[in-house]
C-alpha cells in the first residue's frame, strides 16, 4: 500500500469502496445477509480500521481494544439516553474523544513496553475497563443490562427532516461514516506519519536512530485506533438501539483481532472482511450443518491455518494470486514509488539546519571521564576524548577494547555509568538516541538496521522526514511525499551513495555491498553534523570496500565522521587521527603516521595476537 | 494472608511454566490458559476411569506434557522465526481451539475431581480452619516448583535453558541441538501449567472455560515479576497470591482492579519487572 | 427509548440505500406503499414481521440460547423444551391441547419452523442473532436467554421491531419491571418472587432472629435477589445480616468471601449466586467446612445446580425454582410432559426446559385466541389474562406488566441416601401460590410502552 503514492493513487481504492458500498443493498441480500448483519460488519470494519493501523502499520498488536470500543459506546450511550442529549453526531464525537483521552493515558502506561509486554498489559488493562464498567459504574452504564434505547440519528437540513430508522437507512448512515472512516485512514496512512508507522514496525531502533520519537508515534496510533475504537462503539449502540456490556469483554478484542487477521493486516479492508466472513460463517455453520456450538472450533481452525500458511489473510492472499497470475500473464507489475530522480547534483542539498548549527567553534564531539561497568566488568573506563570539527577520526583497537561500547554511549544507545558526552558544547548524555540524531549525530550500524519492508527510496525518506520533521510531528493529513524539500532531499542521498537505479528495490533484495550503502544513507539523509560509522566496511569484498572508502572520502566534507574500523589498511588511508582503545581505556592518540609508530600500540595488539 | 499463599503459589506455578516457554523460546503462549484447562479435563478423564486422584495428578501431567510436545513440534516451531506477533496469534488461535474441542467432547457442565478421601475435610491451623486439600496444595505446589527449579538449576538441560534466557546467541554458540532443549522446554512449561490445572481441579471444578482468566493472571505475575525470569514469576505469583487475598478482606469487589494497580506501579517504577532483566523484551 | 413514528414505518419497508435518504419524505404517507395492499385478513396495517412473516404456510420462530460460554449447560435445556414444544405443535400433542385448548395442529394452522443461533451468552450477539431472524426469516416470535441483561436486550428489541418476545430464563426483577415492554412476556418466575415465597418457608424451618451471610454475584439480579431476601427476612423475622459479600461474576475461586463468611459468625447462608458461580461458590463452601456449620439456602435455583455440584452438597438445603420435575406426582401435566421429555432425550428436565415450553404454549394458546397473527391482536389476548392449566397448575398474565401470575415451588435437598433414583435431588416442600407474592404492578417502575 505504501508505494501508492502518486497523488491520486487512492482514488481508485475510493472509487471502488465507494461502488462496493454502494451494490451492498442490491448484492448482499440474494446472498442471505440481512441489512443488520451487514450494518454489523460495517460497524466491525470501521473498529478494524484503526486496530489496522495499530496493529497492521505501527506493528502493535493489542488485546484490549474493547476498553476504547466500550468507553466510546457507553460515553456515546449515555449522553443519548441518561444526560438528555439529542444530536446522535455529537454524542459519537464525544464518545470517540472519550476513547481517545482514555487511550492516551493507557498508552502512556501500556507503550512503556513493546511486543509480549504490550499484548499481556492490554488485555490486563482492558480486564480493568470491563470491570470498572460493570460494577463501580453500574449506575451509569447499566451494569450487566447495558443501556438500552439509544435513539437513531435524525438530520434537519432546513425543512428536510430524514430520519434514520433500522434496516437499509441504516446502511445508509453507517456507509458513510465508513467512507470517511476509510478516506481518513487512506490520509493517514500515507501521510508522513504513516509511513513513519510502517518504519517503527520495520525496525523501532532504527526509526528511533534516524530520529524519530518512536514512543510518541506509538502513542499516537495508539490513539487513533481507540479513536476509530470509540466511534464504532457509539455505532455499535445506534444500530442495535442498545449499547450491550460485552463490547468491554476480552472476546471483543479476541474477535477484533481473529477478523483482522483473517481479512488481511495492513490493507485497511482487512476487518471488513474478516468480518463479512465471521459472521457470514457464524450463522451459515450454524443453520445450514447444524454445528450448534462447534463453530467457534471451526473458526478457530481456519484462524490457525491463516496464520500459518497466509499471514497475509484472504486480501493479502488474493492480492498475491493476482501478482502471480499478472506475472503469468507477463504484464509486469510498475512499481510505484517516489517520482523518478531528476537530476539532482551532489552539491543541491538544500539548506540544512543541522549544518547550519555546525558554526559552533569548539570540538565537535567530546567525552569526559566516560565510564560504563557492566555487572563486575568494565568495559570503558575513564575515556577523555574530542574530535575537532571537520576531522575524520579512526578508532582502533584489539577484539574487547570496548570499542562498540563506546559508540554505543557517544550515540546515547547505551548510559554510561559515569562521566559526559558533550556534542558541539552541549552536554547529551541524558538525552535519547531520536534527540541526539535530531542535533545532527548519528551512526551507522555494524549490522545493517533496514527498513527491510521498504524500498530503497523510502528508507532514504524515512531518515529524511525526520530531519524535515523533527522529532514528532502530527501531520496526520499531508501526503507525506510533498513534505517541502524531501524528494531533493532522498534523491540527492541516492545519489551519493549510488543506489539512485537501485531506488524502487526492496531493501530486502538489495545486494549486500548495496545493503551497506544504504546503511550509510540512513544517517547522511538525517543530515548529521557528526557522523559515526561502525565498522562500514565489515563482510565486505576488496571492489566493494574500494568503493565504499571512495563513498567515506566523498561525504567528509562539511562533516566531522568517526570510524570504528577493523581493516587497518582503510583507517590509515581514511583518517586524519585515529584514536586507539586498549582493555577499555584509551592508549593513544595521533596521526595515522604517529600510531604506526606507537609501541604500546603494537605490543597491544601483538599482545592481542599472541593471547589468540 | 494465608489464604494468598495458597492462590500464590498456584499462580507462581502456572506463571513459571509461561516464562521459562518466553525467556527460552522467546514465545509467548496464549494457549498456556488452555493448558492449565486440559490438566484439569486429562486428569477429570483418569480419575474418572482409576477414582485414583494420585493417578489423575501424573495423567494431568504427562498428557499436557505430550500435548506440549505435540504443538511444538506441529505448529509453533516454524514460529521461532517469524514475528513476535504472529506467535502470540497462533497461540490464541490454538487456545480458542482447544477450549472448543473440550467443550465438544465433554459439554459444558461443569466437572468435578473431588480430592483424595484423606484430603478432605477442614484442618485447624490454630489460627483459623482451612480445607485440608487446599494446604495440600500449597504443599504439592512447592514441591513441583522445587522440581521445576532443580530442572533448572541443576541439569544441564536447565543450565541450557538459563543459557537462553540470558542470551538466546549464546545457546547456539554452544553447539547444542536447541530444538531439541526448545521441545522439551516448551512440553515442561506446559505441563507446569497442566499439572497446576488438575491440582487446583478438585478447588475449582472444571469448565471449558477456565483456562481464560487464569492466562490473565499469570500474565500480570509475569509483567510484576519480570518476563523471562523464574524467581521473578514465583515472587510475582505470591505478591499476586497477597493482593488478592488482603483486598478481599477489605473489599472483594476490588481485588482484580488492585491487582491490575500494582502491575501498573511496577510497570511505571521499574518496566522490566521485579527481577526482570532490564533491556530484554 | 426514542419512538418515531416514522421510523418504525421506514425500516419495515426495506428501504434501500443511501438514495432513499432522500425520496424517504414520499414514503411517509400511509397507504402509499403497495405492501399494505397485502395487509389482509382484519385489515391490519404491516406490522413488525406482520403480516410477511404469517402469509406462507409456516411461520417462524427465532431462538437464541448461549451454547458455548458459561451458561452454554442451561442454554442448552432451554433449547431443547423450545424444541419438544414446536414438536408437541405442530403434531397437536394432547399436552399443548390440555394448555391451549384450541390448538389442533400447528398455529392457526400454520406449521412453526424455527432457527437457533448461539448467543453466547451476551446480549449483543442475542440482538444481532435475533435482528437477522426477524429481517431474513420474518420471525413472528423470538425467544430465549438464560440471563436477565439478554432478556432485557431482546425486550427493547422486540419493542422497536414489533415482533413478540417471550424471555428464557431470566431472574431479575427489571425484566417485567422497569425494563418491561409491551412486546415482552415472561413465564418464569423472578427475584420477588423467589424472596417472598422461601423467606416464610425458612423462617418457619429455621426460627427468628438468625444472623444471616450472603454471597451476592456484583450484578443487578443479584442485588436486586439480595436486597428482596434481607428485606424481608429483617423486616418479618428479625434476622440481622453479618456479612454480605459481594463477588465479580465469573469469579474462579471464592475462597476470600468464604473466610469472610467463615469468620462472620453467620448461621445462615444465603447464595444468591447463578449458573456456574453457585455450583463452585456451594462446593468451595463445603471444603471450606461452611456448610457443615451453617444453614445454606439458595433464594434463585439455576438449573442442573443439584447435578453439578453433587455428593450431595444440596441435602438439607432450601431453595426456590420454577419446576422440578417430581411435580409430576401432583400435576399431571406435568407428568405428560416430563414423561415426554425424558422419553426424547434420556434426562428429567429441568426448570429452563419447562419454562421454555410453556412460553410456547401460552404463545400457541393467546394466538390461537387471538385468530390472528397481527402482533397488537396477540398481545390483547395474552392480556386478557385468561385463567391456563400449565405444568405447574393453574396461571395467567397479569396485563399490567406481562408477568405470569404464577407459583414458586420451594424445594429441599435429599440426602444422597434418600434418593429414589440418581435424579431424586429434591422433595418438594412447599408450592407457594403467585398471587400472594407478586408486587403491586407498577411497583418497579413497568411501563409497557404502545401496541404499535
Amino acid at each position: 500500500m505504501k508505494q501508492a503514492t502518486h497523488p491520486n493513487a487512492d482514488l481508485p481504492i475510493l472509487a471502488l469502496a465507494a461502488v462496493g458500498l454502494l451494490a451492498v443493498p442490491f448484492a448482499l441480500p440474494p446472498l442471505g445477509f440481512a441489512p443488520n448483519t451487514v450494518n454489523q460488519i460495517l460497524v466491525w470494519g470501521l473498529f478494524g480500521i484503526g486496530f489496522d493501523i495499530l496493529f497492521g502499520f505501527a506493528g502493535l498488536l493489542s488485546f484490549g481494544q474493547s476498553a476504547f470500543y466500550g468507553t466510546g459506546g457507553f460515553v456515546a450511550a449515555y449522553l443519548l439516553t441518561r444526560a438528555g442529549s439529542t444530536s446522535v453526531l455529537l454524542s459519537l464525537c464525544l464518545g470517540t474523544l472519550a476513547a481517545a483521552a482514555a487511550s492516551f493515558v493507557v498508552g502512556l502506561v501500556a507503550l512503556r513496553r513493546t511486543g509480549i509486554y504490550f499484548a499481556m498489559i492490554t488485555v490486563a488493562i482492558a480486564e480493568v475497563f470491563y470491570f470498572v464498567e460493570f460494577s463501580p459504574l453500574s449506575s451509569y452504564t447499566g451494569g450487566e443490562n447495558g443501556l438500552p434505547g439509544v435513539p437513531t440519528p435524525r438530520f434537519e437540513f432546513g425543512s428536510l427532516v430524514y430520519d434514520i430508522g433500522s434496516g437499509w437507512s441504516m446502511y445508509a448512515f453507517i456507509a458513510v461514516c465508513y467512507f470517511i472512516g476509510i478516506v481518513i485512514a487512506l490520509r493517514i496512512v500515507r501521510s508522513p506519519v504513516g509511513a513513519i508507522f510502517v518504519a517503527i514496525r520495520e525496525n523501532p531502533l532504527r526509526a528511533a536512530a534516524v530520529g524519530h520519537d518512536v514512543h510518541g508515534y506509538k502513542l499516537v496510533a495508539f490513539v487513533i485506533a481507540a479513536a476509530y475504537a470509540g466511534f464504532a462503539g457509539g455505532l455499535l449502540g445506534v444500530v442495535q438501539g442498545f449499547m450491550p456490556p460485552d463490547a468491554f469483554t476480552f472476546d471483543t478484542s479476541g474477535q477484533l483481532v481473529m477478523q483482522t487477521v483473517i481479512g488481511g493486516v495492513g490493507m485497511l479492508f482487512g476487518p471488513l472482511l474478516g468480518a463479512t466472513v465471521w459472521l457470514f460463517l457464524r450463522d451459515f455453520l450454524q443453520s445450514a450443518f447444524d454445528l450448534g456450538s462447534a463453530w467457534k472450533l471451526v473458526l478457530g481452525v481456519v484462524f490457525v491455518l491463516l496464520v500459518t500458511f497466509l499471514r497475509g489473510g484472504l486480501l493479502g492472499g488474493l492480492k498475491r494470486a493476482t501478482a502471480w497470475l499478472m506475472r503469468r500473464a507477463g504484464i509486469g507489475q510498475p512499481r510505484r514509488g517516489l517520482a523518478p530522480a531528476e537530476a539532482h547534483s551532489l552539491t543541491s542539498i538544500g539548506s540544512s539546519r543541522r549544518r547550519e548549527a555546525t558554526a559552533f567553534a569548539g570540538p565537535a564531539l567530546a567525552t569526559r571521564g566516560l565510564t560504563k561497568v557492566f555487572g563486575g566488568l568494565t568495559a570503558n573506563k575513564n575515556l577523555n576524548f574530542s574530535v575537532p570539527r571537520g576531522e575524520l577520526r579512526g578508532i582502533i583497537g584489539p577484539n574487547g577494547a570496548g570499542k562498540s561500547t563506546f559508540f554505543k554511549m557517544l550515540t546515547c544507545e547505551m548510559r554510561p555509568t559515569s562521566g559526559r558526552i558533550i556534542f558541539q558544547g552541549r552536554d547529551i548524555t541524558a538525552l535519547s538516541v531520536a534527540s541526539v540524531c535530531q542535533l545532527g549525530l548519528t551512526k551507522t550500524y555494524q549490522v545493517n538496521q533496514l527498513f527491510n519492508g521498504l524500498t530503497t527510496r523510502e528508507n532514504i525518506a524515512i531518515a529524511a522526514l525526520a530531519e524535515r520533521r523533527g522529532k514528532l510531528s502530527l501531520d496526520l493529513l499531508r501526503r507525506w511525499h510533498r513534505v517541502s524539500g524531501l524528494e531533493a532531499q532522498v534523491e540527492t542521498t541516492l545519489a551519493i551513495v549510488g543506489l539512485t537505479e537501485h531506488g524502487d528495490v526492496p531493501a530486502s533484495e538489495l545486494a549486500y555491498g548495496n545493503k551497506r550503502r544504504l546503511e550509510i544513507g540512513l544517517a547522511l539523509a538525517t543530515e548529521p553534523a557528526v557522523l559515526l560509522l561502525d565498522e562500514p566496511l565489515a563482510g565486505m569484498s576488496p571492489r566493494e570496500r574500494k568503493d565504499t572508502v571512495q563513498l567515506l572520502k566523498s561525504i567528509r566534507r562539511g562533516r566531522t565522521l568517526i570510524i570504528v574500523e577493523h581493516d587497518m589498511d582503510a583507517v590509515f588511508e581514511l583518517a586524519e587521527r585515529i584514536t586507539v582503545l586498549h582493555e577499555g581505556a584509551l592508549l593513544a592518540e595521533g596521526t595515522p603516521a604517529e600510531i604506526q609508530r606507537n609501541r604500546q600500540v603494537q605490543e597491544a595488539y601483538l599482545g592481542g595476537l599472541a593471547a589468540a | 494472608m494465608f489464604n494468598g499463599l495458597v492462590l500464590g503459589a498456584l499462580l507462581a506455578l502456572i506463571s513459571a511454566g509461561l516464562t521459562i516457554i518466553y525467556g527460552t523460546l522467546g514465545v509467548l503462549n496464549l494457549a498456556h490458559g488452555a493448558m492449565f484447562m486440559l490438566g484439569g479435563y486429562a486428569g477429570y478423564v483418569a480419575y474418572a476411569y482409576t477414582q485414583s486422584f494420585l493417578v489423575a495428578l501424573i495423567a494431568g501431567a504427562v498428557f499436557v506434557l505430550l500435548v506440549g510436545l505435540a504443538m511444538e513440534r506441529s505448529i509453533i516451531r516454524f514460529f521461532y522465526q517469524r514475528p513476535a506477533e504472529d506467535q502470540i496469534l497462533v497461540t490464541f488461535g490454538l487456545a480458542i481451539c482447544f477450549v472448543e474441542i473440550v467443550r465438544y467432547a465433554f459439554g459444558s457442565l461443569s466437572k468435578t475431581v473431588p480430592p483424595p478421601p484423606w484430603a478432605m475435610g477442614i484442618t485447624s491451623l490454630g489460627f483459623l480452619f482451612y480445607p485440608t486439600y487446599r494446604l495440600l496444595v500449597v504443599g504439592i505446589v512447592i514441591a513441583a516448583l522445587l522440581a521445576l527449579y532443580l530442572l533448572l538449576y541443576r541439569t544441564r538441560i536447565g543450565m541450557i535453558v538459563r543459557a537462553g534466557i540470558e542470551d538466546s546467541g549464546m545457546v547456539d554458540a554452544l553447539g547444542i541441538n536447541v530444538y531439541r532443549v526448545f521441545m522439551l522446554v516448551f512440553g515442561i512449561g506446559a505441563m507446569a501449567a497442566g499439572f497446576a490445572g488438575i491440582v487446583n481441579a478438585p478447588v475449582v471444578s472444571l469448565t471449558p472455560d477456565v483456562g481464560e482468566s487464569i492466562l490473565v493472571q499469570s500474565f500480570v505475575v509475569v509483567v510484576i515479576g519480570g518476563v523471562g525470569s523464574f524467581p521473578g514469576a514465583v515472587l510475582g505469583g505470591l505478591i499476586a497470591g497477597e493482593i488478592i487475598s488482603i483486598t478481599s478482606m477489605l473489599n472483594p469487589a476490588y481485588a482484580y482492579v488492585m491487582l491490575f494497580a500494582v502491575m501498573t506501579l511496577v510497570l511505571v517504577v521499574r518496566p522490566q519487572g521485579l527481577l526482570g532483566i532490564q533491556g530484554r523484551e | 427509548m426514542v419512538h418515531h413514528p416514522f421510523r418504525q414505518r421506514l425500516s419495515r419497508r426495506q428501504l434501500l440505500g443511501a438514495a432513499t435518504l432522500t425520496a424517504a419524505g414520499g414514503w411517509l404517507c400511509e397507504g402509499a406503499h403497495p405492501l399494505t395492499s397485502i395487509a389482509r385478513a382484519a385489515d391490519h396495517p404491516a406490522l413488525g414481521t406482520y403480516p410477511a412473516g404469517s402469509t406462507g404456510s409456516s411461520v417462524f420462530i427465532g431462538i437464541t440460547v448461549p451454547r458455548t460460554g458459561t451458561y452454554a449447560v442451561q442454554g442448552e435445556d432451554e433449547l431443547k423444551g423450545y424444541q419438544l414444544a414446536v414438536e408437541h405443535i405442530n403434531t397437536g400433542h394432547d399436552l399443548i391441547k390440555k394448555i391451549s385448548p384450541k390448538t389442533s395442529k400447528g398455529i392457526l394452522g400454520k406449521e412453526l419452523k424455527f432457527g437457533v443461533a448461539d448467543s453466547e451468552a451476551k446480549p449483543n450477539t442475542a440482538v444481532q442473532e435475533q435482528s437477522r431472524f426477524i429481517s431474513e426469516n420474518k420471525a413472528v416470535l423470538i425467544t430465549g436467554s438464560t440471563s436477565s441483561a439478554v432478556a432485557v436486550a431482546l425486550n427493547k428489541l422486540a419493542q422497536r421491531e414489533k415482533v413478540l418476545y417471550v424471555a428464557g430464563i431470566s431472574g431479575s426483577n427489571d425484566t417485567t419491571g422497569k425494563d418491561c415492554v409491551r412486546y415482552g412476556f415472561r413465564q418464569c418466575f423472578y427475584g420477588q418472587t423467589a424472596a417472598a415465597a422461601i423467606g416464610p418457608v425458612i423462617v418457619k424451618s429455621l426460627g427468628k432472629n438468625k444472623k444471616a451471610a450472603y454471597l451476592t454475584p456484583d450484578y443487578t439480579y443479584g442485588h436486586t435477589v439480595q436486597h428482596s431476601m434481607e428485606d424481608y427476612l429483617n423486616k418479618n423475622a428479625g434476622w440481622t445480616t453479618v456479612t454480605n459479600q459481594v463477588a465479580p461474576l465469573g469469579a474462579p475461586d471464592y475462597s476470600s468471601y468464604l473466610l469472610n463468611v467463615a469468620n462472620s459468625g453467620a448461621e445462615v447462608l444465603l447464595n444468591v449466586n447463578w449458573g456456574h458461580d453457585a455450583v463452585l461458590s456451594i462446593q468451595q463452601a463445603k471444603q471450606f467446612g461452611i456448610l457443615d456449620k451453617m444453614q445454606l439456602v439458595v433464594p434463585y435455583q439455576t438449573p442442573f445446580l443439584a447435578r453439578e455440584v453433587g455428593s450431595g452438597l444440596l441435602a438439607g438445603v432450601y431453595a426456590a425454582t420454577d419446576f422440578w420435575w417430581t411435580l409430576e406426582d401432583k400435576y399431571p401435566l406435568a407428568k405428560t410432559f416430563v414423561e415426554a421429555f425424558d422419553k426424547k432425550y434420556g434426562y428429567k428436565p429441568e426448570w429452563g426446559a419447562n419454562n421454555a415450553y410453556m412460553e410456547f404454549a401460552l404463545w400457541a394458546d393467546a394466538v390461537e385466541n387471538a385468530g390472528s397473527f397481527y402482533p397488537p391482536d396477540v398481545i390483547k389476548s395474552y392480556e386478557a389474562g385468561r385463567k391456563l392449566q400449565s405444568t405447574v397448575g393453574e396461571v395467567y398474565f397479569r396485563p399490567e406488566d406481562h408477568q405470569l401470575v404464577r407459583p414458586v415451588i420451594i424445594v429441599r435437598g435429599k440426602k444422597p441416601g434418600d434418593m429414589k433414583n440418581k435424579e431424586d435431588f429434591y422433595d418438594v416442600v412447599e408450592i407457594i401460590p403467585g398471587e400472594g407474592l407478586m408486587q403491586k404492578p407498577d411497583a418497579f417502575g413497568c411501563s409497557l410502552g404502545s401496541y404499535t
